[in-house]
């Protein structure tokens, strides 16, 4: 003991000299057990017998049962051994040495040969302690006993097995409860039931070529297992709902002539735990049973985000964001912003959104509790040996166990939400080969629309087929049939029963736009968002050629006054700084116009406009080297560097003016450009504003057509050529500039446009 | 404090074993719930040779009624007195108990009577109601009903004098409550010895106590 100890603390019992003083109950637990044990005794023995006196009994008992009176003497016996123990410092000393001699004899020993002692030593005890339990049962002596015992046993037999009966009745309800819910959601379809072949899927060859080498590999897995490869085990089909991926897993398994296992979405939502698990571990036993007796099996889990993930949302990596999965309308803008192209949108969306894009996902819901972690441990586990047979006759036999036959099970999985799934389950060996089934290609389309039109009566041209599947670039399957069948009850509803071109049109507007609100302008607010969105068509048409007009419409929607709509005619991947200035063109073409046509006034329609001109802008001058600084305002913004100012060294011109003073700038020298644009367009302008408070929604064909002068798909632009007609219509906007000066109705009305013969 | 506590439970414990002898002897069938005392210093008649005696017996179905008897057992202060004596009537200067627990033959179940339970060592009912010139010189000193927990029946005190020496018997015969078995306790030796061991026998007869089979 050091002296350096401080004080109160408790000594180490190493340091210690004498044993620890023990409590008072400590010293007498065991005597006082021993009494209870005795006057328990006696008291048997005077209930035993009505003439017995209690002191006859005490002593009876204390005649009788020696042992007790021993094992009282060998308890104090301890307690004086462990008290002098307290108080003697050489007798217990002696006593250390002796348990430290015994413990390194001990621990010569392995620790697994001592715990195999120990264990033949506690059967021994166990063994012994039964016989005399047993030998006084029977009254008899121990060992006899002990041999006596089984015949008991069997003879107790069938009490035992009707306590088992009851052990099992409430087992099995468990069993039967948990067997019949882990049942369902789970469809099987052999092969015969499946007529779904690849040439069924239309517009999405890229994604088949790619399934048609992974099912390769399900039929013939030796070609690259002999090469020292492995078969994918998984595919996750991604991409925006109705494109088709359903049909595709379907298809896939048409093809193979392997059974097709259709999970379903809502199969692992369950009232209780453990159920999800049991379900994912029924459905593997199924799974390789047919695997085994079909040689591959194809198990498609629909809306794989049902499964949920493990609360990591996988951010940042590959950016599964989709470009073209924008709302055509979006924000609070008055006037819509689906005038812009996919990728400017989406920017803005970006933009306006804290979380870019299509990341987020958070905390997956479905499956949960613990139906996530054995799905990934069946799809890519350890694979132990399986049966009774193969596990303990072979080892038992001293034969290696088999091996686990290789099942060929493809797992496909398909989600809208690939961002929602759990980054375990994409890894390498679970789900290998993530594909985006994205919108149909354009031949995919005019595929689809023919196969659609096939099993209706109409009357489009081929050339008219192929229009519409370029004027609808993100047309999937559903949304064609949709549109098809939209348009049949357009024509029913006219007293027709075939479908004609404009009622292909309609349908589309309206599965595009959703119905109109039916809420009718006063006279001088309907021309002015017809004027207001006249500018942004107009712009578009004569500046914007990466993107082309799908439609312009005044009809009020929920959320906007009217809007113009373009779609991209091709796929294009890279955006100019041309492109991006025809943007903000479109973009402030309603400010520029409705300052023109209403003597410097404007609404407040435009705000939303501007909002996206800004932001281009700003992106084009900080981000994109579109303006006139190099540097990237975004590592500036990083390294805290602030945006470029100063002078050019050893240049006499004037300081940089700040970021914000530059796109303020960008954006008035662009004011000006589209001013000068729409001054020269103006009688197109009030022309298509006319036709647009007339016709209230036009197609993208039908603008065109209003600002060259043709025949379009519905409306006639022949008579705007006409200058008489356009005088009117310039009369009448005066009217209506009055009466928005005045606030009343326009003295001349809107002017009818006379039909050309 | 704590060694006087020590102390006190030590010498508890020793006294409980230095005086570990029962204060008489506690004779019991546990199996019939039969149970009566004597004094330590009897000594006991073991049922192994009470029923060797009485198999020797030529007796018309005795060897039948010995395989009903389930408990017999006789005690006595006189180490001469054994089995042999247990059986016979022949006086005794010392007092002998005697127990017997036997089933009833089916027809005797309807039979037996109270009668019947006091004839059981003596005709004493005869003695009563038919006296011939066989009858023997007898009184009854007591007679009277006895219930207990596993049967009814009656105690009767008598003695008689026979080959001219005077005997008592306080014989105990009860029927359990089914009617299956019963139980006989009998304490008898001459009337002299009776008299002069009166008390001890007494208590002896009272501590018959038939609790039952369970």
């Amino acid at each position: 003991m050091s002296s350096s100890e401080p004080q109160g603390s408790r000594q180490r019992d190493s340091d210690r000299k004498t044993r620890v003083h023990l409590s008072i109950y400590d010293r007498t637990k065991f005597i006082l057990l021993f009494v209870f044990v005795y006057l328990v005794l006696v008291w048997a023995s005077l209930a035993g017998n009505p003439l017995l006196s209690i002191s006859d009994a005490f002593n009876e008992i204390t005649r009788t049962r020696t042992w007790l009176l021993l094992l009282v003497v060998i308890e104090i016996l301890r307690q004086m051994h462990f008290l002098v123990s307290e108080i003697v410092v050489p007798y217990h000393g002696i006593w250390q040495k002796y348990f430290q001699s015994v413990d390194f004899a001990l621990h010569r020993l392995s620790d697994w040969t001592r715990y195999r002692l120990s264990r033949i030593i506690k059967t021994i005890i166990f063994i012994a302690l039964l016989s005399v339990v047993l030998g006084a049962i029977y009254k008899e002596t121990p060992v006899r006993a002990l041999f006596l015992a089984p015949s008991a046993l069997w003879r107790t037999l069938p009490m035992l097995g009707q306590l088992l009966f009851g052990v099992f009745f409430v087992v099995i309800q468990f069993a039967a409860m948990f067997w019949f819910l882990s049942r369902g959601g789970v469809d099987t379809y052999f092969p015969d039931d499946i007529r779904t072949r690849f040439t069924d899927v239309w517009g999405q060859d890229h994604v088949l070529n790619r399934i048609r080498e992974n099912l390769l590999f399900l039929e013939r897995p030796e070609e690259i297992e002999r090469h020292g490869g492995y078969v994918p085990g998984g595919i996750l089909l991604w991409g925006p709902p109705g494109t088709g991926k359903t049909l595709m897993a379907e298809s896939m398994a048409g093809e193979t002539g392997k059974p097709f296992v259709f999970v379903d979405p809502g199969a692992f939502t369950n009232m209780f735990f453990g159920v999800g698990v049991l379900k994912v571990k029924s459905l593997f036993r199924k799974l390789r049973k047919l695997a085994l007796r079909y040689g591959g099996v194809v198990v498609f889990f629909d809306e794989a985000d049902s499964l949920g993930n493990r609360g990591m949302a996988p951010s940042g990596g590959q950016q599964r964001a989709d470009g073209a999965n924008i709302p055509a309308i979006f924000g609070t803008s008055c006037h819509g912003g689906a005038y812009l192209a996919p990728s400017t949108a989406s920017l803005l969306l970006r933009e306006s959104f804290v979380v870019g894009g299509a990341a987020g996902g958070g905390m997956g819901g479905g499956g949960g509790m613990g139906t996530l972690q054995a799905l990934l441990t069946e799809l890519s586990g350890l694979k132990k040996p399986r049966g009774f047979l193969n596990r303990v006759l072979r080892r038992t036999l001293g034969m290696r166990p088999k091996n686990p036959p290789k099942y060929r099970i493809l797992v496909v999985m398909a989600t809208n939400m690939p961002e929602a799934l759990d980054e375990a389950l994409l890894r390498p060996g679970r789900i290998d080969r993530m594909y985006r089934v994205g919108y149909p290609s354009k031949a995919g389309r005019v595929r689809t629309y023919e196969g659609y039109l096939a099993k209706v009566s109409h009357s489009l041209s081929a050339d008219e087929i192929d229009k519409l599947a370029t004027i609808t670039p993100y047309a999937t399957g559903a949304t064609i049939k949709d549109t098809i069948n939209e348009a049949l009850i357009t024509a029913i509803r006219n007293g027709r029963t075939s479908i004609t071109w404009p009622d292909v049109i309609k349908a589309k507007q309206l599965k595009e736009l959703g119905p109109p609100e039916d809420v009718e302008y006063i006279e001088r607010e309907r021309h002015a968002v017809a004027v207001h969105e006249a500018c942004h068509a107009v712009m578009a048409h004569r500046v914007r050629q990466h993107m082309a007009i799908d439609l312009a419409t005044i009809e009020k929607g929920s959320d906007y006054l009217g809007m113009v709509a373009s779609i991209p005619p091709d796929d294009q991947f890279t955006r100019w700084r041309t492109e991006y200035e025809s943007d903000i063109l479109v973009s402030l073409a309603s400010l520029a116009g409705e300052r023109m046509f209403f003597n410097g006034d404007n609404s407040s329609g435009v705000s939303g406009d501007l909002e996206s001109a800004t932001t281009i802008a700003s992106l084009m001058e900080g981000h994109w080297g579109m303006g006139s600084t190099i540097s990237s305002h975004a590592s500036n913004r990083r390294f805290e560097i602030g945006s470029p100012g100063g002078a050019k060294a050893g240049s006499s011109k004037e300081p940089r003016d700040a970021l914000g003073n530059r796109i303020e700038d960008q954006l008035s020298v662009l004011l000006k450009q589209a001013e000068k644009i729409l001054k020269e367009n103006r009688s197109h302008v009030l022309a298509l504003a006319h036709a647009l408070e007339t016709y209230k929604t036009l197609s993208g064909e039908d603008v065109s057509a209003v600002i060259e002068g043709v025949q379009g798909s519905i409306v006639d632009g022949r008579p705007y050529r006409n200058k008489a007609f356009l005088a009117k219509i310039e009369r009448y906007h005066k009217a209506a500039l009055v009466a928005h000066r005045e606030h009343q109705s326009p003295e001349v009305s809107i002017p009818v446009v006379k039909q050309v013969q | 404090m704590r060694s006087r506590g020590y102390g006190a439970m030590i010498v508890a414990t020793l006294l409980l074993t230095s005086c570990a002898h029962p204060t008489q002897k506690y004779a019991a069938s546990k199996a019939e719930g039969v149970y009566f005392t004597v004094p330590n210093a009897w000594h006991e008649i073991p049922m192994v040779a009470l029923n060797s005696q009485e198999a020797k017996s030529t007796a018309v179905g005795a060897a039948e009624k010995l395989a009903l008897v389930t408990w017999q057992e006789a005690y006595s202060p006189d180490s001469k007195i054994g089995p042999k004596e247990t059986f016979s009537l022949a006086p005794m200067n010392s007092p002998l108990a005697f127990v017997r627990v036997r089933d009833l033959f089916p027809d005797e179940i309807n039979a037996v009577s109270y009668n019947t339970l006091r004839d059981i060592v003596q005709p004493v009912t005869d003695w009563v109601n038919n006296p011939t010139a066989k009858t023997p010189i007898y009184n009854i000193i007591d007679d009277h009903e006895v219930i207990q927990q596993g049967g009814r029946g009656v105690r009767t005190i008598y003695n008689f004098i026979e080959s001219g020496v005077s005997q008592t018997v306080d014989q105990t015969a009860l029927m359990a409550g089914d009617h299956a078995k019963i139980y006989v306790f009998v304490v008898r030796c001459t009337t002299t010895c009776y008299n002069k061991n009166i008390k001890e026998i007494s208590r002896i007869a009272n501590s018959f106590t038939v609790r039952g089979t369970k």
